[in-house]
């Protein structure tokens, strides 16, 4: 049985497609056939994250309206065995994807025997991001450690408990999962940032990591490398965490604290 | 600093009173109902207020109205207010002093048709109390009709959480609270935390920008009317 997962925050700009492109990258190299779908349709950046935006030739939308098979459209990732792309088209709008055709497209995924399928929302609460969230089973809530980011993420929790399919059908709720990306221990102390602590009392949600604020991401996201791949960076060590906790593994929360610099290395620089 | 204290203040309200359903044109027939019905009853201290509904006749503009209202009287009613769909007959209304509806009255249960044994008060409807084991997060609004609101986890900021009676938060309060929405003024909010944005209670509202003193903020808190003006509290004290 497929577990959909949806990566959503409300906010934009806070790290979803990073964290959907990581996380996915993830869950696959532990051995488990993943898919990744950009609902951001009009404005497609996975494809561009994940480094195969020359190979996108049918999308999401083709594959709602039947203009192409769920085959053709999947892209296999070219780092890891498990995992394919789902790619937003480019040049249609978010009134394209409905929900039987959203549906449709989930259940074939479903029957291709994939373990997770992440769906990587859009930001806003408009149809695109309700169409990504409305089937999923759980959902990593991407939060930044600032007021407006938290404020836009409860109202994303929820719309998950009043609108998500589980919700309207009064099944079992979506299961929340809190992820802080662009965490920097340094501002937190003086002050600048929310802490972990704050995040998690404003939210009340179970904290599955905490990624934090690294140039390695935007290296990563330029050369179109998931930032898990980066190997022995922080960031790549922090969502491979996120990924053995979300497997259900007990992994201890990295990166909260200032790095200790020491005497001569702060005198010649790092 | 120039502020006159205001000498009216114009609130939501709602009032029950019974409906007084006409169903026919005869006075001398009206007359014999009622007095067969209230007439051995003891001539009430003050008048119950009634709306007097028209809409079931077939031709009310025929209806001596000045007869009716002091029939009603005698017996222990005071119209306030006429009702009938149609707009014409707003004047009529008017020329009696009454206000004049148009709209549906609701409720509904008849109250004065059916004749009920006068001495046994009816045990009061108890209201239910609607209970919301969810956190109620941010652009989310709760409203319990007609009764109280229990919230068992926390209410975020940017979340509504409203009552027509008393809300109660076992959790913290970092939403808006109002309680007490149809006009109850003996409506209060509970909370375990006080980090309300609003609080209002019977449509008299404060916006809590400024933090509220260290006895109350992030504690266990009431929110009552007294005199027209909110007073929070701690609880437990």
């Amino acid at each position: 049985m497929a577990k959909i997962i949806v990566v959503t925050s409300g906010k934009g700009g806070v790290g979803k497609t990073t964290t959907s492109a990581s996380f996915a990258s993830g869950l696959a190299l532990r051995g488990h056939k993943t898919v990744v779908i950009d609902f951001d349709v009009g404005l497609r950046n996975l494809d561009l994250i994940m480094g195969c935006e020359r190979r996108v030739v049918y999308d999401l939308i083709n594959v709602v309206n039947n203009e192409a098979t769920l085959n053709q459209a999947l892209i296999k990732d070219k780092n890891c065995d498990n995992l394919y792309v789902l790619p937003a088209s480019q040049t249609r709008d978010k009134d394209a994807l409905t929900e039987e055709g959203v549906e449709k497209v989930l259940n074939d995924l479903a029957t291709m025997n994939f373990d997770f399928i992440v769906c990587d929302s859009p930001a806003g609460i408009e149809k695109g991001a309700l169409m990504a969230l409305y089937f999923a089973d759980e959902a990593l809530i991407v939060t930044n450690p600032e007021v407006s980011s938290v404020r836009d993420s409860d109202r994303i929790l929820g719309i998950l408990s009043s609108k998500s399919r589980r919700a309207i059908e009064g099944r079992e709720p979506v299961k929340e999962h809190l992820l802080i990306t662009r965490y920097s221990p340094s501002r937190v102390e003086k002050g600048e940032m929310l802490s972990v602590d704050d995040v998690k009392e404003i939210l009340r949600v179970s904290l599955l990591g905490v990624i934090p604020e690294s140039q390695v991401v935007l290296q990563a996201s330029n050369s179109g490398t998931p930032a898990i791949h980066l190997k022995g960076t922080d960031a790549s060590e922090a969502y491979a965490d996120v990924v053995s906790r979300f497997l259900g593994e007990d992994r201890p929360m990295r990166f909260l604290d200032v790095p200790k610099v020491g005497l001569l290395k702060r005198l010649f620089g790092g | 600093m120039s502020q006159t204290a205001n000498t009216y203040d114009i609130k939501s309200a709602s009032l029950d009173v019974l409906a007084f359903v006409l169903r026919s044109n005869q006075l001398d027939e009206l007359t014999q109902a009622l007095e067969s019905r209230f007439g051995n009853r003891a001539k009430p201290s003050a008048a119950e207020a009634v709306v007097l509904d028209v809409a079931a006749l077939d031709n009310p503009a025929d209806l001596a109205l000045d007869r009716v209202l002091s029939l009603l009287g005698h017996y222990g009613f005071r119209a306030v207010a006429l009702r009938h769909p149609d707009p014409a007959y707003e004047e009529l209304a008017h020329r009696f002093g009454l206000a004049h509806i148009a709209g549906q009255v609701t409720g509904g249960k008849a109250a004065v048709s059916e004749p009920a044994p006068a001495s046994i008060p009816e045990s009061p409807a108890c209201a239910p109390t609607m209970i919301i084991d969810r956190p109620v997060r941010a652009g989310q609004q709760i409203y319990a009709k007609g009764g109280d609101l229990v919230v068992l986890a926390m209410v975020s900021a940017g979340a509504e959480v409203i009552a027509d009676g008393n809300i109660h938060v076992y959790a913290p309060l970092r939403g808006r609270a109002l309680a007490g929405a149809r006009g109850n003024t003996a409506a209060r909010i509970f909370t375990q935390c006080m980090e309300a944005e609003l609080v209002s209670i019977a449509g008299v509202y404060r916006t809590i920008e400024q933090a509220l003193p260290d006895s109350i903020r992030g504690k266990p808190a009431q929110v009552f009317l007294e005199n027209e003006r909110l007073v929070i509290t701690a609880l437990g004290e």
